[in-house]
């Protein structure tokens, strides 16, 4: 207590110079919570995006099936499959998809689309597709002879909800699969490569119309945001025939958005890095100051009979006292930030809309408010002032007690 | 027979040793008994503060030993000398040297706070102590809002606090004016009689020096007289 006392004291002494020290961490706190927040939270909606609305987390397929990615390769529906997957308390739902190609005609227009045979009333509980529908209305049953398109894509073959579309490709063993669907809702998806090209079927049509009664590409599984893939990929294996089914993660299904993710992150860190280093200038010299002010009085403390390491010790919740003032105002500051733009975010237009659609990314600017972000930061700027502070101890623990008390 | 509780054996201090050698103390024996109120004094450049901190622990002699209450303190390593100074000496220096963002019963609570002594032990004994010093109205003025003579007074309190058998004054009144330093003398006086504390010091001051009941005199570095006397 007294340690603490006296550090928290000694901080106070120059008022100014602590107020600057703290204010200069606030603001890279500030700044790094919005940035990270930012980034994250535009990541966070981009996999949500593409992989809760294509691919999901993790997929179970036949063995050999993301090679070669036909609808040969597909496997039969089972329910101890499905029995087996459940049981992991990692799994939250899964849903059986149908996942193919076909061309899409409507009018004088046809187009390549890639067709998704959906359990509906699955994805609507779990991903809220119905949500998304922009005009019409959504799906009901694993047997209606209807369905849904992406809004990109039903501009391009000019068709609205009522109208009927074509669709052609090749079935299972080769047959040729083609049927007319009326289209019966439009969705607008986050991702602008999906709400281009996406065609939903009730799964039941799908497999009929490709000659595949009972069979799937893939079970899509959903887990919490924060699992760890890797970790439930072994131990699903673990679960399954390995010779008959085949274990993915999105990050393997769709490596082209986790390189970008990683990319830009590490821009991101660069950034956030040389800010902290910036600032890390600051809180040293701010310390330098605080040992070289008082070596009289340190030496003195020695000569009454304090040891060094305590001595040490008090510099140090000095140099982390300063930092968690301004740490926690910062994060505080952040939170306001991030809490705010969480519930209102940023639509881009014009331009910068073009631009991001062109890279396949929604337009919207999410923040994400993950405790994460704060803890990290926190731990950073802890870690940095303990890292700083080992310099003035070690230059306490040098000092000769008549030449600091001379000095 | 009183108890021997300074013994300086041989000390000497030589700066710049290797480059152009300065001769601080030379070869100096000291022998002081416990209870004693000693004078060190001589013109500056004597070795009277170097001596002292040698003494004290402070600084390390160049040849030589120190035997405080029968421990060689020349000898101890440095946690263990930080230690002894804590349990055994108190130090009173010329400028007062108190903690500035502690209050007078604070600056003085915290030797015993490094000793650590239970709280109500310790604010009994601050209280005394205070009391004693003639500051009990300035229990929670920070140094900065102290006299010179209000401070060394605090400073004194501080030095006695973990009731050490020594105490160490480099200067004490250097900065005081007289009334403050005759106010000083007469608690080290009445401290030395009532608690048989050992009280060393060096100083200029002939006020000081009258007080004291021996006077060991130094020149360039060694003792050139040790002489008691009746203090006035």
């Amino acid at each position: 207590m007294m340690l603490l006392k006296l550090a928290w004291l000694n901080i106070w002494r120059n008022k100014r110079r602590t107020i600057i020290t703290t204010t200069s961490v606030f603001f890279a706190v500030l700044l790094a919570v919005t940035t990270r927040s930012m980034t994250d939270g535009v990541y966070e909606n981009m996999i949500h995006n593409i992989v809760g609305y294509s691919s999901g987390y993790l997929q179970i397929h036949q063995y050999g099936y993301w090679d070669e990615q036909s609808i040969d390769n597909t496997f039969e529906e089972n329910g101890e499959l499905n029995q087996k997957l459940l049981k992991n308390p990692k799994v939250k739902n899964i849903m059986p998809r149908l996942n193919t190609f076909a061309l899409a005609s409507y009018s004088e227009k046809t187009k390549g689309v890639l067709v998704l045979g959906i359990d509906p009333i699955k994805e609507k509980e779990v991903n809220n597709l119905d949500q998304k529908i922009s005009k019409g209305t959504y799906l009901e049953s694993e047997n209606e002879n209807a369905i849904v398109l992406g809004e990109g894509l039903a501009a391009q073959l000019k068709l609205s909800v009522n109208d009927s579309l074509v669709l052609l490709g090749q079935g299972y063993h080769a047959s040729s699969a083609a049927a007319k669907f009326k289209v019966k809702g439009i969705i607008k998806l986050g991702s602008p490569d999906l709400n281009n090209n996406i065609v939903y079927i009730p799964l039941r049509q799908a497999q009929y119309m490709y000659g595949a009664e009972n069979r799937l590409t893939a079970i899509s599984i959903l887990t919490d945001k924060n699992t760890n893939l890797e970790k439930l990929k072994v131990s699903l294996q673990g679960l399954l025939d390995s010779d008959r089914y085949e274990v993915m993660t999105w990050k393997e299904m769709i490596p082209e958005m986790d390189q970008f993710i990683e990319a830009d992150s590490t821009g991101q860190y660069i950034i956030i890095g040389v800010l902290y280093f910036l600032i890390s200038f600051g809180l040293f010299g701010t310390l330098l100051m605080m040992i070289f002010e008082r070596k009289h009085e340190l030496g003195i403390l020695i000569a009454i009979g304090m040891k060094k390491h305590l001595l040490a010790l008090i510099l140090m919740l000095e140099s982390i006292m300063i930092a968690l003032i301004g740490c926690l105002t910062g994060v505080l500051g952040g939170m306001l930030v991030v809490t705010w733009f969480n519930k209102n975010p940023i639509h881009f237009t014009g331009e910068l809309k073009e631009i991001y659609e062109n890279y396949g990314i929604e337009s919207i600017m999410y923040f994400s408010n993950s405790a994460n972000i704060f803890v990290v930061q926190t731990l950073i700027v802890l870690i940095l002032a303990i890292v700083l502070a080992f310099y003035p101890g070690y230059t306490v623990m040098k000092l000769k007690p008549i030449d600091a008390i001379n000095s | 027979m009183a108890k021997t509780i300074i013994d300086a054996h041989n000390l000497s201090k030589t700066y710049n040793a290797d480059t152009v050698p300065v001769k601080a103390v030379q070869d100096v024996h000291i022998h002081i008994e416990e209870g004693e109120f000693v004078a060190l004094v001589g013109p500056s450049g004597s070795g009277k503060s170097t001596l002292l901190n040698m003494i004290g622990g402070l600084d390390e002699p160049t040849s030589g030993s120190v035997v405080l209450d029968q421990v060689e303190i020349t000898k101890l390593p440095e946690n263990k000398l930080i230690d002894f100074r804590l349990h055994n000496i108190g130090f009173v220096f010329q400028s007062y040297n108190l903690i500035p963002v502690l209050t007078a019963k604070e600056n003085v609570g915290f030797v015993l706070q490094l000793q650590k002594i239970p709280k109500e032990e310790r604010e009994k004994r601050v209280l005394n102590l205070l009391h004693q010093v003639g500051l009990e109205d300035k229990l929670n003025s920070r140094p900065g809002e102290l006299s010179g003579g209000q401070q060394q007074r605090v400073a004194v309190a501080r030095a006695l606090a973990s009731k050490p058998k020594i105490v160490l004054a480099d200067e004490p009144t250097a900065n005081l004016d007289s009334k403050s330093t005759a106010n000083l003398l007469d608690i080290m006086a009445k401290l030395n009689k009532e608690e048989k504390t050992t009280f060393l010091f060096s100083t200029h001051d002939i006020r000081v020096i009258q007080k004291a009941r021996r006077v060991i005199t130094l020149v360039d570095g060694k003792v050139e007289s040790d002489v008691q006397q009746t203090p006035k």
